[in-house]
């Protein structure tokens, strides 16, 4: 392998240009597209508009795509990065010169990425990442694999050089990897709440956009001769309506099975001596690594049919990550056992004993309100678009609603232990939070009018990545665990990343 | 190595129920009324810019005493409320906190360590600057949610306040 020197100022892989231009490509052609058909139309059927003609037309986007590659050229020209001891450097632009310096230890996350285009040509992307805003990413788009992969272990090492040989005898093992089989499993055993409600959607615009056009075709003619013809007719709409449905939902499916796919393809984890690194990916293939000193929440979710197949799903919160950026840190398809390994490799001394505390009874009060809400809003609604036969719709809402109080009920939970807090919740998923308490930047206890005569409140635990709630326990309890935590977290010294 | 790890008794451990939170300045309620005052005027114009521009355009009649009665009642009602609200919003410094309490209708107490700021700032809008008032403002690398803004107070104590928050923070790192 030959090794590459970071410690002068280098810059990427010549392949980069064909990266920053097909990048800047996309971009520009994303923001002038409707203006370009618009013009372009308007000169080929006129022959010129403007004193423009085709000709000239063509000249101009060929003089463009040249602009845009000059511009990817001298881009690739003044990006130029070098590691010294304890930083990063990076110095950018064209005509106004950035110097970026990140010091090792405040680096976050370091994502190795490759994208369709540059799984063609045969190189990757590294994203480094601190904790800061968006702004402070760093993305080198071109680097070779070994390259990547030696700027990665050299940033996370720390200063010393002297343990730089036992690095790299740093025993790696490929501690979990994933089957196709239970990939499909976890597609299909999803909420499909949110993909059918999506999918509804769409189907409601779609027919919306159509129904001048179907209007048009006399159909509605067609459907009252249907409808005056016996009553078999009945029956028919029913299995019409039957169809509908499970059409929509077997789209649902198709469409939670295929994004599960694409986005875990060859999911890997691999456990290095300290972090974990996680791989996966099909168009846009990703690699990344979790220390534990940065992770401030863990969210394991499951379900009743997960449960069954024995998913689970692992999902590494840290602060300021991205939305996007978060989804990638989801490991799913665990076992159980899996799970319990990686929770205790990120969290070493986690344990879940402790005394479980439950919310008051109050608890299922505001559940059921919601629900009220909730049903007081779909009777409206249907009585208003269907009529008042569509009332029918309480006999399948009722029973959710009572099965979604008492089960909200069942799984919510409170563990506090020594080091850790864990918070449990959910209606048709299982979720368990588990945060480190030294990790905690705020406690803030919440309580409105209401619950103040019947001395409940609830608590809010902020970390650097979200805040979880502990929902309605007794005043004194709430207090308890406030000044308990906060206990904890000004007695001892130790630092939230 | 000095390392010990006893029992704790919860019940010795220092209590934010036992604190005396210290109310913000009550200039600041001015500074409120002078904001809800304005947004009433404007509720009132509205009313009857609205009545004005629909009856010429429409031949419809509408009930210029009813609305009004309608927005002042609303404009009473919000004027009792945040009154109330402004005696709820308290806070408190302890040697590793800082407390602050607010809200009538959802009433919370937050409270962030002081080695999990990571900055803090002192702001005066140029209504505040006019009644010696200021806003301080902590920051921590949690969400938004945890960071607080304490409006309304004197502005030396929120000055003193700064500082030695500002003195803890830079003692940490």
């Amino acid at each position: 392998m030959q090794t590459t020197d970071f410690s002068q100022p280098i810059r990427q892989s010549a392949k980069g240009i064909i990266v920053i231009f097909a990048f800047n490509l996309l971009k520009f052609f994303k923001k002038f597209l409707v203006f370009f058909i618009a013009f372009g139309i308007q000169v080929i059927r006129k022959k010129s508009f403007g004193g423009v003609t085709p000709t000239m037309m063509y000249l101009g986007l060929i003089a463009i795509l040249v602009l845009l590659l000059i511009i990817a050229i001298l881009k690739y020209l003044n990006f130029k990065f070098h590691l010294s001891k304890d930083d990063f450097h990076l110095a950018t632009g064209i005509i106004n010169k950035d110097n970026t310096i990140i010091p090792k230890s405040k680096i976050q996350n370091v994502y190795i990425k490759q994208n369709f285009l540059q799984q063609l040509i045969n190189v990757v992307s590294v994203k480094i990442e601190t904790a800061g805003d968006k702004k402070s990413e760093i993305e080198i788009s071109a680097l070779d694999k070994p390259t990547a992969l030696l700027l990665k272990k050299k940033l996370f090492t720390k200063a010393t050089i002297e343990n730089e040989q036992n690095e790299y005898i740093d025993d790696t093992e490929v501690f979990f990897k994933v089957t196709p089989k239970r990939l499909l499993l976890e597609g299909l055993s999803q909420n499909h709440f949110k993909s059918f409600l999506l999918i509804f959607t769409f189907a409601f615009g779609l027919y919306n956009e159509f129904k001048d056009f179907l209007e048009a075709l006399e159909l509605e003619k067609h459907i009252d001769d249907f409808v005056k013809l016996d009553e078999h007719t009945i029956l028919n709409l029913i299995i019409t309506n039957a169809i509908i449905v499970v059409v929509v939902i077997l789209i649902s499916f198709l469409f939670s099975v295929v994004k599960t796919f694409i986005i875990n393809f060859n999911l890997e984890v691999v456990e290095h001596q300290k972090t974990i690194e996680i791989n996966k990916g099909l168009f846009n293939k990703v690699s990344l690594s979790l220390t534990p000193s940065r992770i401030q929440n863990l969210v394991i979710t499951t379900n009743r049919v997960k449960q069954y197949f024995n998913l689970h799903s692992l999902s590494v919160k840290q602060a300021m990550v991205n939305v996007k950026q978060q989804k990638n840190f989801k490991i799913v398809v665990l076992e159980k056992e899996q799970l319990n390994y990686l929770i205790n490799k990120l969290l070493i001394t986690y344990n879940s004993e402790g005394e479980l505390g439950k919310p008051r009874p109050y608890f299922k009060r505001i559940s059921a309100l919601e629900m009220l809400v909730f049903g007081v809003i779909i009777n409206s609604l249907s009585v208003f678009f269907f009529g008042i036969e569509m009332l029918w719709i309480n006999t399948i809402f009722i029973p959710f609603a009572i099965l979604y109080v008492y089960f909200a009920f069942k799984k919510a939970y409170y563990v506090i232990s020594d080091e850790f807090v864990t918070i449990g919740s959910g209606v048709i998923d299982t979720t368990t939070n588990i945060l480190e308490i030294h990790k905690i930047q705020a406690v803030k206890i919440k309580q409105t009018i209401f619950q103040n005569r019947r001395r409940i409140a609830s608590v809010v635990i902020s970390t650097a990545s979200k805040s979880v709630t502990i929902p309605y326990v007794s005043k004194s309890e709430a207090l308890a665990i406030y000044n308990f935590l906060l206990f904890k977290v000004e007695s001892q010294d130790k630092d939230w990343m | 190595m000095n390392f010990t790890n006893l029992q704790i008794d919860i019940e010795t451990l220092p209590k934010v129920e036992d604190l005396v939170l210290k109310p913000i300045s009550k200039s600041y309620f001015k500074i409120i009324m002078l904001n809800k005052l304005a947004v009433y005027a404007g509720l009132i114009g509205l009313v009857f810019g609205l009545k004005y521009i629909i009856e010429k355009k429409e031949e419809v009649q509408l009930n210029l005493y009813y609305m009004l009665s309608a927005v002042v009642v609303f404009c009473i009602f919000n004027f009792i409320v945040s009154l109330l609200a402004f005696k709820k919003r308290k806070y408190a410094m302890r040697e590793h906190d800082v407390v602050y309490a607010k809200g009538l209708i959802v009433h919370s107490i937050t409270t962030v360590p002081i080695s999990k700021i990571q900055h803090v700032e002192e702001s005066r809008s140029w209504l505040a600057r006019y009644f010696g008032l200021s806003t301080l403002k902590i920051f921590t690398a949690g969400e938004a949610g945890s960071d607080l803004s304490i409006k309304g107070l004197p502005q030396l104590e929120a000055k003193q306040i700064k500082e030695i928050i500002s003195d803890k923070v830079n003692a940490n790192n």
